[in-house]
């Protein structure tokens, strides 16, 4: 399943006005562990369709948003739940950790 | 049309790729599996000037080309990555993450390799969080700030000088004496001439700290033993590769370092399993080597599939029956009985037809019957049965049995 891409509008909206549990993954074209953990997402994604929000922020089309969150590199996935930040995970990574933080944002 | 592969090619950096360019172009049914980026390592080279017959080009650029021309010739580039390997038996057995059974008569090993890590304290920490192995992805995001660079070959100085882009200061430590750099004489000279370039010399990095995020990095002087913090807002790591073979261990040779052994037709140790580009012990580790090693290591696995064919389909369909000589170049006594056989055969009327397998090139037909030392001979019945002779008085009693028996 391809991620839901947001811009700084649509960030704003997924983010802070619906406040569903998501992650938003910060990635850039031309990075080939991107490349690695961005399929991985898609891919567990599936498996939560209704129940955690999965978006995607391109850090060349929106350097300002990458900015604000003064992140050192990509990919970085930053989850969120009611709007507020629930922390990171940075770097190469095996889908059992994403799966795992998920859970624990999940549950609150 | 069978399910069986004929090659299945692990790995789809330029080594994998040019191995799928000569299978797929041989007719034979070939895929790649790539767990990442299809071009491999390679795609992630900004600049590269020195393949040949493109003065400049880009990893990205070259390596799609190669992807393209691969699939032109009909192989597969399935993003998947390998859980499990069963290298045992004529067809072997590829499982995948995605729950894809891969069964093929050949394997080639292109999996290349990974930066190394150093394995000190804070690294695995503050991965992501101002520790990164790639510049191109993250270097931007030290506009104006310090820079830590380590390690000193080909990667470290250029990687350091792209940094330079963008840190307001560059810190090489280099575990060297004073100018001495493993890297190429172009970029030493280019990094020395950089005014926003500084070395620690002789030294390595202890300890990366921080709190969120990195803030510094500790440093000793090898010579000195002395101890220095440095406030430093990033920390790029190039202290060379390791390959990715850990799911090989136990199953095919490899040396100390986990690199792959293997000899000029790329053959490992397992019959029908070939190792190409950075992942086998070799001398030099560029884009122009790995494709010659794609193409020798898919050319020796179609012959390979050849032989094997035909030798099925001669065993098989022999209308006489089989006398199978197992031999080796190295053992003299395996040569002298070669033509002492081919007499003993002639002498039989050429009833049976003398089939010579060299132990130095197949191993397969000698483990499909067991077979471990030379010479063997071995007199087939039938498809499965057969009678051993190895041993010193074994012309003597083939020469009694083959008077009885025919």
């Amino acid at each position: 399943m391809k991620l839901k891409s947001l811009n700084a509008i649509t960030f704003e909206e997924e983010i802070y006005d619906n406040g569903q549990p998501c992650l938003v993954v910060f990635s850039r074209k031309n990075c080939h562990v991107c490349a690695e953990v961005v399929p991985m997402l898609e891919e567990a994604a599936e498996n939560y369709i209704d129940s955690f929000g999965f978006f995607y922020v391109d850090v060349e089309d929106e350097s300002d948003l990458f900015k604000r969150f003064s992140l050192r590199g990509v990919p970085q996935i930053l989850f969120f739940n009611n709007g507020e930040y629930q922390g990171k995970l940075g770097g190469l990574l095996e889908e059992e950790r994403v799966v795992e933080k998920i859970e624990e944002v999940r549950m609150g | 049309m069978s399910n069986i592969y004929d090659i299945v090619i692990i790995g789809g950096g330029p080594a994998g790729l040019s191995a799928g360019i000569y299978g797929g172009r041989a007719k034979l049914k070939t895929a790649i599996l790539e767990k990442g980026t299809v071009g491999g390592m390679a795609a992630t080279t900004r600049e590269m000037v020195n393949y040949p017959g493109f003065k400049t080009s880009t990893g990205p650029e070259l390596t799609k080309a190669m992807a393209d021309h691969a699939r032109e010739f009909g192989t597969e580039i399935n993003k998947d990555e390998v859980k499990d390997i069963d290298l045992n038996g004529e067809i072997k057995v590829i499982k995948t993450k995605k729950g894809k059974e891969y069964q093929t008569r050949a394997i080639i090993i292109a999996v290349g390799s990974q930066p190394r890590l150093l394995n000190i304290p804070g690294e695995k920490e503050f991965r992501g969080d101002g520790v990164s192995y790639c510049a191109t992805c993250d270097a931007e995001c030290y506009e104006g700030l310090h820079v830590v660079v380590v390690g000193n070959g080909d990667a470290a100085i250029e990687e350091a000088m792209f940094i330079t882009k963008y840190a307001s200061k560059v810190t090489i430590i280099v575990i060297h004496d004073e100018g001495t750099l493993d890297c190429n004489k172009l970029s030493a000279e280019k990094a020395f001439k950089n005014d926003k370039i500084e070395f620690i010399w002789k030294s390595v990095v202890t300890e990366i700290k921080g709190e969120n995020a990195v803030t510094g990095v500790t440093i000793k002087n090898l010579k000195t033993g002395i101890i220095q913090e440095l406030q430093t807002d990033g920390v790029f790591i190039y202290v060379g590769m390791v390959p990715e073979t850990g799911f090989l261990k136990g199953k095919v040779e490899m040396d100390e370092r986990g690199y792959l052994s293997c000899n000029g037709l790329m053959e490992t140790s397992v019959s029908g399993v070939y190792a190409a580009g950075d992942v086998r012990t070799k001398y030099l580790r560029q884009v122009s080597t790995a494709v010659g090693d794609g193409a020798t290591a898919a050319v020796a696995a179609e012959r390979y599939i050849a032989e094997q064919e035909s030798f099925r389909n001669y065993v098989l369909n022999s209308d006489k029956p089989i006398l199978m000589a197992f031999w080796d170049p190295v053992v003299q006594e395996s040569l002298d009985l070669l033509s002492v056989l081919e007499k003993t055969v002639a002498d039989h009327g050429d009833a049976v037809n003398l089939i010579k397998i060299d132990m130095s090139r197949t191993k397969m037909i000698a483990q499909k019957y067991n077979v471990s030392k030379v010479p063997t001979v071995l007199y087939l019945q039938g498809k499965d049965e057969f009678t051993v002779f190895d041993d010193e008085n074994c012309i003597a009693k083939l020469d009694a049995f083959l008077k009885r028996n025919i």
